[in-house]
């Protein structure tokens, strides 16, 4: 009874325990300490000397010093504190050293004003993040994995910005500078075909001149073909480089295992949603749910059933099936595409046509490509109804894939298309021809993407709700709508080359089409109810954006640059055999000049030469190989570490059993045998106390098994005199005399080897008895 | 109420769960109880900046783990214990489920979850769990 009433007010205590006991708590994993009398001591050492914390920070670059510091679970008081001191620290150190070279100061005070000139830019920046408000209300309407779309969204648009201002500033302006008269009548119809009025514009790759351009006879010229060249070709790297790394950083943040995922566990407690905060969202995913777990529930409770060899190979051949009819049709539309431009092309170089029809001519292949692009996806998803797959993760990768290759596939035969069918044409300017085409195409995915909303979400709401009452409001198709996303920007990047000024037109289509979505959402969706692995998906997503979409650009770019003759008659590069040749023309003029010999060298022996390449990757291969290894090593390392730790919770499982099966087969009461002990001799019984403590305190793994069983925060069993060592505590069993006069023990009483066999095995069972009482009395306490 | 000057001046819990960010998540309560100096809920303006802090996107992920293993651990005691998941469960699912489906699933969760066989979660055991389900970087985070 005592312990009841103990327990309860331990218990209200524990509630109100402040925030920083319970902080340390996790800086030391070992819950003894709570209950330790010196815990309050020491507690108050480390609040008002943080040594330990300072140690961890020390000696690091900054960078790493306000990483660590971020991550100590401590108030932000204690972490402004912690941080003010180790920067004292660090500039008393400074300053130690100041004197001996004032160099290093002044180069220290450089780099100090830029970081804090940094800090202030990208506080500004904050101010311009664009649609801050709009994906909160998204977000706290639908949930982090609708919001990924809008966030992918507004990446991309980042990459278009950036193009767009690039291209201007360097390629435009001086081109408007010394802009040719535009002769061409301006009809309506040019916003969509591109052509008429706008093929003698800055829009297209035609338009550009092929020589230097001075302002006046003073100015050195600006080069308009290596302008061309490097802006594009830096623009590219850039873009590489960022996607690498955002890439590499999804990847390392949310890539695991796929077998190593727990189902049940992260369901209860990594399910919920923060940033939903709208009633009616809340209402619903609690009923979703509720509702899930119910499923979950009922699966478990059936066995999984086993399918039979026959009926494993008749789903095999669904799938194997219902993959040929995706590829086929893939393949089909492919040919179509090609057939039809092939011949679209023809009827387009046909001279017997007003300027109207052949430009009406044009109109029919962006149309009949786009129309293609978002039809068969839904063939597809019906397709989906036929095949049955055991989880749904499947059925979301199996749709992406075949989404991804259908219209890479387009992308693909429309390229060839455009440089081998159109480039060996008898068209003039065979480049602004593919730029108009590229930016019909723009414009007829755009146009797509705002019927596929309309009749998609729009008019699927309608039929949910008026006549078909069961299929409900639709929800947002992720997939699909990240999917026309990376195949717009993938045209976008290659229509950069043909057109400098096409990121403008994506920019505003971009815009348009965040809106639309925005409003189609809010009006016609509901929340998804499957839980939707965002982070995952987002970091596929960026994969697919890297693989296949902008490794195909470069490839594409690649070609064009080093192998496609470009038009005789326009643009920068006309009469060049290749275009790579200006570069080599440039180098050519720059070994006349001294004093840039080493651009020369540079190109020679590092970009033209084979060996350097080969060298190079020879380097990444290796360098890839010990990092594979070393990933294999330490996933075996953690596969033992957690093999180690089940093995020792069932040690301890075994060991209790054991325990308790002696106990209950009744053994001589251990403490009966230690009094007759004590009753016959005095002294040794000192010493056996002594020793008792002495025993127990030595053997490490004992310290450590029972650190482990330790309940932490509940109170300690009946009697508990805190004491500083931790061996009083092990000593409390029932027979109160023993546990009296064992508290008296002097603890750390040294009196090593006075011990003999027999009261070895003694300590033994008494240590084993109290763990088992231990138990006992922690199963009494929560029931 | 100077707050910059008297760094004693606290929000007393009711008016922060009325916050709109806050307002209608189940677990209101906890989260700012967890990041209270008293354990009661009254923040200072030190602890509202570090609750929003550490739900913010860019906040570390051991930082995360420490709070939500804060927030879930309705007892107080360091250890997510089955009647911590059956408190979770039930604001979870609005008390939609009986009790015995509440006891089927907390078992669920501890026998997958507890590694060293202690009869529930500890911190390590939460962080490995964490750690196979990546989404929750993503989830355990409230815009504002």
């Amino acid at each position: 009874m005592t312990l009841k009433r103990w327990s309860l007010t331990e218990s209200s205590a524990v509630q109100q325990r402040s925030r920083q006991e319970v902080d340390m708590a996790f800086l030391a994993p070992s819950s003894l300490r709570q209950l330790d009398p010196g815990y309050d001591e020491e507690k108050q050492k480390r609040k008002t000397n943080p040594k330990s914390c300072k140690l961890v920070c020390l000696g690091k670059r900054k960078k790493e010093r306000v990483k660590a510091i971020q991550k100590i679970p401590k108030t932000m008081k204690e972490k402004r504190e912690l941080r003010d001191h180790v920067l004292t620290e660090k500039t008393k150190a400074r300053n130690r050293d100041a004197q001996i070279n004032c160099c290093a100061q002044c180069f220290y005070n450089t780099a100090l004003s830029f970081r804090q000139l940094k800090n202030g830019l990208s506080e500004c920046f904050q101010f311009f993040h664009l649609w801050q408000k709009t994906l909160k209300v998204i977000g706290s309407q639908f949930g982090t994995s609708v919001c990924s779309y809008f966030v992918f969204l507004t990446w991309l648009l980042m990459f278009n910005i950036f193009s767009f201002l690039v291209n201007f500033s360097f390629i435009t302006v001086p081109q408007l500078l010394e802009a040719k008269a535009n002769n061409l009548s301006f009809t309506g119809l040019e916003f969509f075909t591109g052509a008429g009025y706008f093929t003698e514009t800055v829009l297209y790759y035609g338009f550009y001149a092929n020589g230097t351009i001075s302002e006046n006879k003073s100015s050195s010229p600006y080069n308009m073909q290596l302008a061309y060249i490097f802006t594009i070709g830096v623009y590219f790297v850039l873009c590489f480089l960022s996607l690498l790394y955002s890439m590499a950083k999804s990847f390392r943040r949310n890539f695991i295992n796929p077998s190593m995922y727990s189902g049940n566990a992260a369901k209860l407690l990594c399910v919920w949603d923060f940033s939903v905060t709208s009633e009616k969202a809340v209402k619903l995913k609690q009923r979703n749910l509720s509702t899930q777990m119910k499923e979950t529930l009922s699966e478990v409770n059936t066995e999984v059933l086993k399918l039979s060899v026959g009926q494993r190979i008749a789903k095999l051949s669904v799938h194997l099936a219902a993959w040929l009819v995706s590829l086929g049709a893939a393949v089909a539309s492919c040919a179509g595409i090609y057939f039809f431009s092939t011949a679209n092309l023809k009827l387009f170089l046909k001279d017997d046509q007003t300027e109207l029809e052949s430009e009406a001519v044009t109109l029919v292949l962006p149309v009949v490509v786009g129309l293609l692009n978002h039809m068969v996806p839904f063939f597809y998803s019906f397709l989906g109804f036929f095949e049955k797959f055991t989880y749904p993760k499947h059925q979301i990768y199996t749709s992406i894939g075949r989404n991804i290759i259908l219209k890479i596939s387009i992308i693909g035969i429309l390229c060839y298309y455009w440089l081998n069918i159109v480039a060996a044409s008898e068209v003039q300017c065979w480049e602004t021809l593919v730029g108009q085409d590229i930016y019909r195409l723009i414009i007829a995915e755009f146009i797509c993407c705002l019927l596929g909303s309309f009749f998609g979400e729009f008019a699927r709401r309608i039929i949910g709700t008026k006549c078909c009452k069961q299929l409900g409001v639709p929800e947002f198709d992720i997939a699909r709508n990240v999917l026309d996303l990376i195949y717009a920007q993938t045209l976008a990047w290659i229509g950069i080359f043909f057109s400098p000024l096409i990121p403008a037109i994506q920019i505003l289509s971009f815009f348009i089409i965040f809106y639309v979505k925005k409003v189609s959402l809010m009006m016609n969706c509901q929340p998804p109810r499957k839980a939707w692995r965002a982070a995952q998906m987002n970091t596929l997503f960026i994969f697919f954006l890297f693989f296949p979409s902008f490794t195909g650009v470069l490839s594409v770019i690649a070609v064009i640059v080093w192998r496609m003759k470009p038009s005789e008659t326009c643009g920068p590069f006309r009469g060049l055999e290749t275009i790579f040749a200006a570069i080599s023309g440039w180098i050519a003029i720059l070994t006349t000049y001294s004093s840039s010999l080493w651009i020369v060298w540079i190109y020679h022996n590092l970009l033209e030469s084979v060996h350097f390449f080969f060298i190079l990757s020879v380097i990444v291969l290796i360098i890839t190989y010990l990092y594979w290894q070393i990933i294999d090593g330490r996933k075996i390392m953690v596969k033992l570490l957690q093999e180690q730790i089940v093995n020792e919770g069932k040690d301890k499982m075994f060991l209790l059993k054991k325990l308790r099966a002696l106990q209950a087969t009744g053994l001589p009461d251990p403490g009966e045998q230690r009094e007759r002990h004590s009753s016959v001799h005095q002294m040794p019984r000192q010493q056996m106390h002594s020793s008792l403590p002495n025993y127990i305190e030595r053997s490490p793994r004992t310290m450590e098994r029972d650190s482990y069983a330790e309940p932490s925060g509940l109170p300690e069993t009946n009697g508990f005199t805190p004491r500083s060592s931790a061996v009083p505590r092990r000593t409390s069993f029932s027979p109160q005399s023993e546990m009296t006069s064992f508290s008296q023990a002097i603890p750390g009483n040294q009196h090593p080897g006075r011990t003999t066999g027999a009261s070895e095995a003694l300590a033994l069972a008494l240590r084993a008895r109290q763990e088992a009482e231990w138990e006992t009395d922690e199963e009494d306490f929560r029931s | 109420m100077d707050y910059k000057r008297d760094p004693g001046v606290t929000v007393p819990m009711q008016l922060i769960i009325n916050m709109p960010e806050l307002q209608e998540n189940p677990f209101k309560e906890r989260i700012v109880q967890s990041f209270s100096e008293d354990g009661e809920g009254n923040l200072s303006f030190n602890d509202f900046v570090d609750m929003f802090s550490v739900l913010s996107e860019t906040a570390p992920r051991e930082l995360k783990a420490i709070y939500a293993f804060k927030i879930y651990d309705f007892n107080s005691d360091n250890f997510i214990c089955k009647s911590d998941l059956e408190q979770t469960l039930n604001k979870l699912t609005k008390e939609d489920l009986t009790e015995e489906e509440v006891m089927l699933v907390c078992e669920k969760v501890i026998d997958e979850a507890d590694m060293d066989a202690d009869g529930k979660l500890g911190f390590t055991d939460f962080e490995n769990m964490i750690s196979k389900a990546p989404d929750f970087l993503s989830t355990f985070h409230i815009r504002i």
